[in-house]
């Protein structure tokens, strides 16, 4: 799929912006604080209704624009999107609404819109699919497992609409079944309802576990793959183990392969039966109890999920030099844009974000290999000298000043 | 030095109105003054219609709804079906269903939804009231036709939990297609529920 018309109102530094784009890849150059990452950062929004930063939605809207006195600001992100299956016009609207007599003056409301009908915002992810590549990419592997969690859900939310909607159900379950046992450790609130919002949560985790789990096995099949055939010629070997938290205690990241690999391989032979893991989480549930309503807390389920990489063997993220960290998220990323190309028969818009100038020899040659086939890759530098003169003749190049794009 | 005040009773109303739901201070100024400054009766108007709302409504004691009289027209109503209760959230969400005139039982109506997270628990919704009233009446059916959200379904889940064991059917709405939809647009899981709850033609 493609992006053939990006039009921009009061986003970021932009106030105004149409933009007609052509198919494959597309090279966005200018100095600093310009606007390039702005312009992928849209793209992304519209894709996953995320920001690739946390932050919230009023940091999206132009601050000149937010400033003025109009009573009604709408920030629009709209693309026209070429498919396999045909065009569609997608477009996100964020509109300032007025909080009468609360702290904050104003808050914004999302509206999604799909060929001119307005949608619920859910129904809006899938309608153009994109793989994100940016510096910081690497974090995914020494960062947080909150990160690494918010990476299967973006990923498996733009392809997956059962899987979104049960993420945010089971996140709400969880807030509820959070608050009785708060209640319930303050002496407080109705015991005979816990069983109700646990059973919800059993339900739905059970769903996220084991798509999580076939998702993750996929995934890592295809990186293991790259890694070894395309980015080492064959000298180091990486494996994805998913870490569901389906256990009483916590996995222990130095834990062997054996015990790490044991629950999500059984979650990937149940992903037809989410009964079987159902079972399984529930008595998990009933072991915790007592620690839960102790500690007024729910302490398993796959809000506590996170994901591993190993390199010949060894934990990447401990024992990996900052380079195989390096080529083991870019094989990540690459199997990710496999898997999204498999799995729809559509190729999604690759987004890259000043990712050439951090990547040197074989791994920046195979970066760019996968971006000459991509239906249409976004890249941005503060100059088109770090690209090969090859690939720059086979490239569109813009620029980007001041939020204008010629 | 007398600083200039506002007189008592243009500051109780603005008080009484800012502590409505989605009033703020601004607002209930601006209102206080337009009713200061209307030269029509609308002031008093408003004000005999707040105090009817009070002194001339109460709930039903047998269903709950809203009602000028005890019991309500529906409870008094002895054409309608006395063995199937109906029950929701709100009166509102009986007023739907009264409109769609394909009922003909009675209600029970529960003032609310469990939601910890809201600090809602079954005792401050009338549930013991429903349960004494599915004990010591002759139901043959409870239809729980609360919100299909999570919190409507739990305490449909909760209830029909702690009401098994009476000598009563219990069911629930079917989750379909709305109608004079189109099928092609209607998401998957709106058509993936109705799929489930397909019924002989
Ligand atoms: N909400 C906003 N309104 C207006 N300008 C913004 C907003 N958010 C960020 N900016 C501006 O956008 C610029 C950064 O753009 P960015 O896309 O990150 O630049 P770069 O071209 O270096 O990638 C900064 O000048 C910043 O002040
Ligand atoms: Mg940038
Ligand atoms: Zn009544």
């Amino acid at each position: 799929m493609h992006i053939k018309h990006l039009s921009l109102t009061n986003f970021r530094n932009y106030g105004r912006l149409e933009l007609p784009l052509p198919a494959g890849a597309v090279v966005l150059q200018g100095n600093n604080a310009q606007g390039k990452t702005n312009l992928l950062e849209a793209v992304y929004y519209l894709a996953t209704s995320r920001s690739p930063q946390a932050g919230s939605d009023q940091q999206l809207i132009n601050w000149t624009a937010a400033e003025s006195g109009e009573p009604i600001i709408v920030g629009r992100i709209n693309a026209q999107v070429e498919t396999q299956t045909g065009g569609r016009i997608i477009e996100m609207r964020l509109i300032r609404e007025r909080n009468e007599g609360r702290h904050r003056p104003y808050s914004f409301r999302r509206e999604a819109v799909v060929n001119r009908r307005t949608v619920r915002l859910m129904d809006l992810l899938g309608n153009v699919r994109v793989v994100l590549f940016l510096p910081q990419d690497i974090q995914l592997i020494t960062g947080s497992p909150s990160g690494r969690r918010r990476y299967m859900d973006t990923v498996l939310c733009q392809m997956d609409k059962r899987y979104c909607r049960d993420l945010s159900h089971y996140n709400k379950a969880l807030e509820q079944r959070n608050a009785l046992l708060r209640q319930l450790a303050e002496g407080t609130g109705r015991r005979d309802t816990l069983p109700i919002f646990t059973d919800k949560v059993v339900e739905l985790g059970s769903r996220l576990f084991v798509r999580r789990a076939s998702f993750m096995y996929e995934l890592g099949r295809e990186a293991q793959r790259i890694h070894y055939e395309h980015l080492t010629s064959g000298n180091e070997s990486i494996r994805l183990h998913y870490l569901p938290r389906l256990q009483e205690n916590g996995l222990n990241r130095g834990g062997t392969v054996s015990q790490l690999t044991a629950l999500s391989d059984f979650l990937y032979k149940n992903e037809m039966d989410a009964g079987v893991v159902g079972e399984y989480f529930q008595s998990i549930m009933q072991a915790t109890l007592s620690a839960d309503l102790a500690r007024g807390i729910t302490s398993t389920g796959p809000h506590r999920d996170d994901w591993m990489i190993e390199i010949n063997g060894r934990d990447l993220s401990y024992f990996g030099s900052r380079g195989q960290q390096r080529s083991g998220i870019l094989s990540l990323k690459l199997a990710e844009i496999d898997w999204v190309t498999t799995q729809t028969n559509d190729p999604p818009v690759l987004l890259l974000d000043e990712v050439a100038a951090e990547l040197d020899g074989q791994r920046r040659a195979l970066l760019l290999e996968y971006v000459k086939h991509a239906a249409q890759a976004l890249l941005t530098a503060t100059d088109s000298d770090q690209f090969p003169n090859d690939f720059m003749d086979r490239a569109t190049l813009l620029t980007v000043a001041n939020g204008r794009v010629r | 030095m007398a600083t200039a005040v506002l007189p008592q009773p243009v500051q109780n109303l603005i008080n009484e109105l800012a502590r409505l739901p989605g009033i703020g201070p601004k607002s209930a100024a601006r209102l206080t003054f337009f009713l200061l400054r209307d030269g029509s009766n609308q002031a008093l108007e408003l004000a005999d219609a707040l105090r009817d709302l009070k002194e001339r409504t109460r709930f039903c004691s047998v269903c709950f709804n809203i009602t000028e009289n005890d019991p309500c027209q529906i409870c008094d109503d002895d054409e309608r079906d006395q063995e199937l209760l109906c029950v929701v959230e709100e009166p509102l969400d009986m007023l739907a269903l009264e409109r769609s005139r394909a009922y003909n039982g009675r209600y029970h109506i529960l003032h609310g939804a469990i939601s910890p997270v809201e600090g809602i628990g079954p005792e401050d919704l009338k549930v013991d009231e429903l349960i004494h009233r599915v004990q010591n009446g002759s139901f043959r059916e409870l239809i729980l036709a609360t919100n299909p959200t999570l919190e409507g379904e739990s305490t449909a889940l909760y209830l029909k939990r702690i009401l098994a064991g009476n000598d009563i059917r219990i069911t629930g709405l079917a989750r379909g297609l709305s109608v004079g939809g189109d099928l092609e647009y209607t998401d998957e899981i709106t058509l993936g529920r109705a799929l489930d709850g397909r019924s002989d033609l």
